[in-house]
């Protein structure tokens, strides 16, 4: 008997409670608390990753428009959140400016953006929380909390978009404005499972037109 | 004088008016639903009066910034990398697509990316305006070659942005 772990909101498949198997559980079974999906979830007992030395480099490098957009846009939401509203519309305005500047990246499908997915969960996220944890850095380590359920989260939408994309048609889609996760269903959770920010917070995105 | 100020958060406000009483001064009571912080003399009264918890106490200055661990900062910049690409990627997918709900899809995709961004720049070093770090990054901004109107706003930002380090 085994228990499985939901990576999004931490609910907990107890076997032994259960009575069913994990395995034997249908395809489309979704967590009762956030409705991610089966194949998400990961058995309790975790492999121990190989700890590697990770260097410094003294590499300058030159930011991106599009990075210097969203940095912009950061900086804006700090204003905001000091009041200083006359700042943050300078910010905004900077963002949208780089923004436009900002080429879009031509993909052939979107298995190039789950192919990216995959490489920072399975290492871009596990170095920087390898490096925050000896560095005792706890708000990096929320940072990557945060982004690394969130990247499951747009993992595990694409493929059912792939597999079928009719599974959006007849449902809304929400966004997290905090966290940028992303739900689709009817209804919104109360709050969202991977930041815990009250379902307000949870905006719609709408079909357009 | 205080160290403190009140400010309202008028996404919050309920329009209650019980810090309209309670105030000494009438700092609370504006045409712009502001707390005019030239009246204001910070002594929090409203603050516990209101039952919306709709106004702060905020110090004029804030805390200086942590200071961040450069190969965490490091680390963080890859994850920024690789988010602001994949923002790109559903960016040319909302553009290039005529399908409404792949649309919705990409754009939701853009926002949760952009989100991940700004919250991941916040632990790399800039959480706080008035650093150092944001005042080299705008005047690095000024260094290229940019529209005048847009130096004018960079130059604005340093200016208003008192720094606090
Ligand atoms: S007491 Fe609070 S809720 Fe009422 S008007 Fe003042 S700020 Fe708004
Ligand atoms: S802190 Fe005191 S003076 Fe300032 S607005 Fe509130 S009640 Fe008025
Ligand atoms: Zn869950
Ligand atoms: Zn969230």
């Amino acid at each position: 008997m085994k228990k499985y772990i939901c990576p999004i909101c931490g609910y907990v498949y107890d076997e032994a409670k259960e009575g069913v198997k994990f395995v034997d559980l249908k395809d489309d079974w979704k967590c009762p608390l956030c409705g991610a999906p089966k194949n998400l979830f990961e058995a309790e007992a975790q492999v121990v990753e190989e700890i590697e030395e990770l260097e410094e480099t003294d590499e300058l490098r030159e930011m991106s428009y599009g990075e210097i957009s969203a940095l912009c846009s950061s900086l804006a939401r700090g204003c905001d959140k000091q009041y200083l509203f006359e700042e943050a519309k300078l910010f905004t305005k900077l963002s949208d400016y780089y923004n436009k500047k900002s080429k879009t990246k031509t993909i052939n499908n979107l298995d190039e953006l789950l192919s990216k997915i995959n490489e920072d969960l399975e290492k871009n996220y596990k170095q920087a929380r390898l490096v925050a944890t000896k560095k005792e850095d706890r708000g990096a380590l929320r940072v990557i909390t945060w982004g690394e359920k969130v990247s499951m989260i747009l993992k595990s939408l694409i493929n059912q978009y792939e597999q079928d994309k009719n599974f959006i048609n007849k449902t809304k889609v929400y966004v997290c404005d905090i966290c940028g996760f992303i739900y689709i269903g009817d209804n919104k959770p109360e709050i969202c499972p991977v930041c815990k920010v009250p379902s307000f917070k949870l905006l719609e995105v709408g079909k357009e037109g | 004088m205080s160290s403190l100020r009140a400010v309202r958060n008028l996404r919050i406000c309920s329009k209650d008016c019980l810090c309209l009483y309670v105030c000494p001064t009438g700092a609370t009571d504006t045409e712009t639903g502001q707390i005019d912080f030239e009246k204001c003399i910070g002594c929090g009264a409203c603050s516990k009066a209101c039952p919306s918890g709709a106004i702060s106490m905020v110090p004029y200055q804030y805390p200086k910034q942590q200071v961040k661990d450069k190969l965490v900062v490091e680390k963080l910049n890859e994850i920024i990398r690789s988010k602001v690409e994949q923002e790109k990627m559903a960016q040319y997918v909302y553009d290039n697509s005529d399908d409404v709900v792949l649309k919705q899809f990409s754009k939701a995709l853009i926002r949760a990316n952009r989100l991940i961004v700004e919250d991941l720049y916040r632990e790399a070093g800039y959480m706080l305006p008035q650093s150092q770090n944001t005042r080299d990054f705008l005047n690095k901004l000024l260094d290229e070659n940019i529209e005048n109107d847009i130096k004018d706003d960079i130059k604005k930002l340093l200016d208003m942005l008192e720094l606090n380090e």
